[in-house]
């Protein structure tokens, strides 16, 4: 793999580069773009469902962001019911400004995540680790597994992924108080 | 659901999450009385809000309408109500974190409600999705109250992960200490040679006093004759000697008694946990992780042997010394006793202090080294990936960072405890220097009251003993620790009851003669999300059946409930007309056999393999057994035949063959009832040819169910069933289905044709 061009995100001390296997932020450029399908637009129905119109068809659709950490601004794919590709759309930019605007509101709620702003303690416990924390959306307890570490995302952010299933962003660690950043240290770089 | 399990979720919905444990009574009163005194079937926490806010919203359904409240404005509750009639379709919409519940009237027209919450929530909305949708879940649903089917919902992803037992750390190591009950002689015997090797390691110190006071002194300035001073100089030294020799013997007698004791009752923990292991439920073993278990049964008892043998006695008899020598050094010198000793709960408050300081690093450590780990168990498997692709250099690198990574890590361990010890020892040093320091002039006689040269000696010489325990004591926390997290992990496992309850009064059906009836069984493994949905049939005795449908449509499920792997969410199945539930669990086992994708064998021979569920069986079985499933001949083929040793680490068996050697252990087992699932993937023409065979000699004169693939099983079968989406969807003979050009059969069976064609 070549060397990341980029600059190390500034809360990435010491020589440690990101790891290999995290994805690139952007799809390297010599893929094939795939152009948004012609005509492509997207409509809500009247049970509030996003729907993809092509032509005279129209299906319900639910977004996914194909790349949700390193590049979520661009291709994302269009599902049907049966969890089947409808349309790949690789820059939401090419829609419609009445399409982009639904697209935008659809994936506010599929990629929502809770956004950290402090931690208020993080303590260990019988192979579970259980860590109080304020949210943008509210306060929240929340536990992971020992050893489930915050996954590191190409921005510097954090990413935690608690028991039930449920995600967290951390903002890198110049966004953070002094507190939150002394209780993170055992678990960045 | 005991009454514990029951307790022990909404323990853990009040410590581990900030959501209530139950629904609030007065808004169960409000909605109650809303509905017309309708009551609360099921609920569900919601706990996002339109703005995508943490926020409590209840979901709650009863008989005839769903109610949705929310807080209004003054800290009370508004209450939607909706009748469950106008409810046409339920639909989820899953999010990373946020899901959206919506609840559909009529077509075109906008959702009745929507809900959004997070994970957390999922399997209690699921469970109120399930029922909207598919009343058979109704019945399920009703089978526990409302309260507990929330608080399993919720605690649930938290009870998996953790190995949680209520009871305090206290609780856990007296229950463990229970142990040593049947021991009580050993207890008894290591602990009082434990005491006597700390009695005697005083008597030395002691002596030294006695000898330069009282002997020494005296006989230099002539108060006391030199023949009996060197008499009592003799028998002194001759006391010192006997108290290291007894002190040694002791000692021995301690470790001896505490290191067999020790491992007895980690031999008893092993086998209850083994034993109590082979009782439990495969829901039990799909839940946890294989190592996790093989963990719990192997170094979690080895650690708690250290703790018995060593731990127990080492911490109670460190503070025994400490307190004992404490008392000697003040009764010896009250003053300088007290200049020794003050200090010493603050030394053990620093070491404690110490330790906590060290397990952020190691928890650093433990971060990069599990990285480093990462890399290793990635690209040796993946080596020839790596090589491949050419990328020895990119992992090289990868490999190099990350080591260097962990050693700047494990060395900023030891630059905390290296400048740690010395200084723990330099202040203990201090408080002799300190000792001196006061002692002198009173040695000197400069000051009063005077001390005598032998007490000061015996002083020093205690002062020495007093750092061992102080150091036992600072890391008594991480002992007890260490001990307290693998007895949770191990009495966890002894806490679970099996799932599969034994009928009070089994029905022993031997011999069974195979008749199997679904009637409507539902089935889920999980709350809320059914595999199984209203299946009926009725198998005659005999009868051979091929399951068809895509994977992950219910047809291993099906195989599970007639093994009772596990019990329907609804619905009950029935043997030869009696309820499965109410069968004696070991009579039913031994008449129902598998012959499974992946055959599973055991370290072992090949004979014992076959003889697996037989061990009873005459060779001459075996080898008919082997014959019949065309696995004798092979088998003689191999220099070691029969006795080749197979399994993990044993001699490698190729797809084809271990299938056979499972056939033959399934032939030998007869079986009335047989669960047959076919392998997917191909083998040679011959191969294929001859497992063919076997099968074909397996399953004459048994009920089979067989996962099928081949279509010459499918060709044999008296029925088919197809399987979609947990339904029974078609059911005839290979000839019937394939005549209706429509079915769902036909076109999986065109599809593999076509597949093979292109092969």
């Amino acid at each position: 793999m070549p060397p990341d061009p980029r600059p190390a995100p500034a809360t990435t001390a010491g020589s440690q580069p990101p790891p290999l296997i995290e994805s690139r932020p952007e799809p390297a450029p010599a893929l094939p773009d795939v152009p948004a399908p012609v005509a492509l637009r997207l409509v809500r129905q009247p049970d509030g469902r996003l729907a993809a119109q092509q032509g005279s068809a129209v299906t319900p659709v639910r977004p996914v962001r194909c790349f949700p950490w390193s590049g979520p601004a661009r291709f994302i794919s269009l599902r049907d019911d049966g969890d089947r590709e409808i349309a790949l759309i690789s820059a939401p930019a090419e829609l419609d400004p009445a399409s982009r605007a639904i697209l935008e509101e659809e994936l506010a709620h599929a990629g929502f995540v809770l956004h950290i702003t402090r931690i208020l303690a993080v303590t260990d416990e019988l192979e579970i680790r259980l860590w109080k924390v304020a949210t943008r959306q509210g306060l929240r307890t929340l536990e992971t597994a020992r050893d489930e570490w915050p996954r590191p995302l190409p921005s510097g952010t954090l990413l935690l992924r608690d028991v039930a299933g449920d995600l967290y962003l951390i903002p890198p660690s110049a966004d953070l108080d002094a507190g939150t950043r002394r209780l993170l240290w055992p678990f960045t770089d | 659901m005991s009454a514990r399990a029951r307790q022990r979720d909404r323990e853990i919905i009040d410590r581990y999450t900030d959501q209530p444990s139950r629904l609030p009574a007065e808004l169960r009163a409000d909605i109650e009385r809303s509905t017309g005194g309708k009551p609360v079937q099921l609920y569900a926490l919601v706990d996002l809000d339109r703005q995508l806010n943490l926020s409590e919203s209840w979901l709650a359904l009863g008989p005839d309408q769903v109610a949705i409240a929310r807080r209004d404005g003054g800290g009370g509750w508004s209450i939607d109500l909706i009748d469950r009639a106008r409810i046409r379709a339920v639909r989820e919409t899953p999010g990373l974190s946020c899901h959206l519940l919506s609840l559909l009237g009529p077509p075109d027209e906008p959702p009745l409600v929507q809900l959004r919450y997070t994970h957390r929530q999922r399997r209690a909305v699921d469970v109120i999705r399930a029922v909207l949708e598919q009343p058979a879940a109704a019945v399920a649903a009703a089978a526990d109250p409302a309260d507990d089917r929330y608080a399993d919902a919720v605690a649930g992803p938290i009870r998996e992960a953790q190995a949680l037992v209520a009871g305090s750390d206290t609780a856990i190591i007296l229950r463990l200490l229970g142990y040593l009950g049947p021991y009580r002689r050993q207890v008894a015997i290591g602990m009082a040679a434990a005491v006597l090797v700390t009695v005697l390691s005083l008597v030395p110190a002691y002596l030294a006093g006695y000898l330069i006071d009282k002997v020494a002194r005296p006989a230099q300035d002539g108060s006391l004759p030199r023949s009996a001073a060197s008499d009592i100089a003799l028998i002194c030294v001759g006391a010192i000697a006997a108290a290291y020799l007894l002190r040694s013997l002791f000692a021995w007698v301690r470790l001896r008694f505490m290191a067999f004791l020790g491992e007895y009752v980690a031999r008893d923990l092993r086998s209850e946990i083994y034993e109590h292991l082979q009782t439990l439920s495969v829901s039990f073993f799909s839940r946890k992780k294989t190592g996790s278990l093989i963990t719990r049964v192997t170094s979690d008892t080895d650690r708690l042997w250290e703790f018995l043998a060593f731990g127990v006695v080492d911490v109670s008899l460190s503070l025994v010394m400490l307190v004992g020598i404490g008392a000697v050094l003040v009764s010896l010198d009250w003053r300088l006793g007290l200049v020794m000793t003050l200090p010493v709960p603050l030394l053990c408050a620093f070491i404690f202090l110490h330790g906590r300081r060290l397990e952020r690093y190691f928890l650093r450590a433990w971060r990069q080294w599990s990285r480093l780990t990462d890399v290793v168990s990635d690209t040796i498997p993946g080596i020839r990936v790596v090589k491949a692709f050419h990328q020895e250099d990119s992992e090289r690198a990868r490999f190099g960072a990350r080591n260097a990574a962990a050693m700047e890590q494990f060395n900023q361990i030891h630059t905390v405890w290296t400048r740690f010890w010395p200084a723990l020892m330099f202040a203990i040093h201090c408080l002799t220097v300190a000792v001196w320091f006061f002692a002198l002039p009173r040695l000197l006689g400069t000051s009063a009251p005077t001390l005598s040269a032998g007490t000061f000696v015996s002083f020093l010489l205690y002062a020495t003993m007093f750092v061992s325990p102080i150091e036992t004591i600072g890391q008594m926390a991480r002992t007890m620790n260490r001990a307290t997290s693998s007895a949770h992990r191990i009495f966890e496992v002894l806490d679970t009851e099996p799932e599969i309850a034994a009928p009070t009064t089994p029905v022993h059906l031997a011999p069974v003669a195979g008749r199997v009836t679904f009637s409507d069984v539902s089935f889920g493994y999980e709350p809320g999300r059914l595999v199984l949905k209203n299946l009926s049939f009725d198998v005659a005795p005999g009868e051979m059946i091929g399951l068809v449908g895509k994977s992950g449509g219910g047809k291993t499920t099906i195989a599970n409930l007639i093994a009772r792997f596990y019990d329907p969410t609804a619905g009950d199945i029935r043997i030869d007309d009696t309820d499965l539930r109410t069968l004696d669990l070991g009579t039913y086992r031994r008449q129902v056999g598998m012959v499974l994708q992946d055959p599973y064998l055991f370290h072992g021979t090949i004979a014992d393999n076959i003889r697996y569920g037989l061990p009873s069986a005459a060779t001459a079985e075996v080898v008919a057994a082997a014959q019949t499933a065309n696995a004798h001949d092979f088998i003689c083929r191999l220099p070691h035949g029969y006795d080749t040793v197979v399994g993990e680490r044993g001699h490698t068996l190729s797809g084809g063959e271990r299938q056979r050697i499972s056939i033959a252990r399934a032939l030998l087992h007869d079986p009335r009832i047989l669960i047959l699932d076919e392998a997917t993937s191909s083998v040679d023409t011959e191969t294929e040819r001859v497992i063919e065979e076997a099968i074909h000699r397996l399953i004459q004169s048994r009920t089979v169910f067989a996962i099928a693939h081949r279509l010459s099983t499918l060709r044999r079968a008296s029925r088919l069933f197809v399987i979609t989406d947990g339904r029974l969807s078609e059911s005839g003979t290979h000839a019937s289905l394939m005549s209706d050009p429509a079915s769902t059969y036909r076109r999986l069976v065109d599809l593999q044709r076509e597949v093979q064609h292109a092969l």
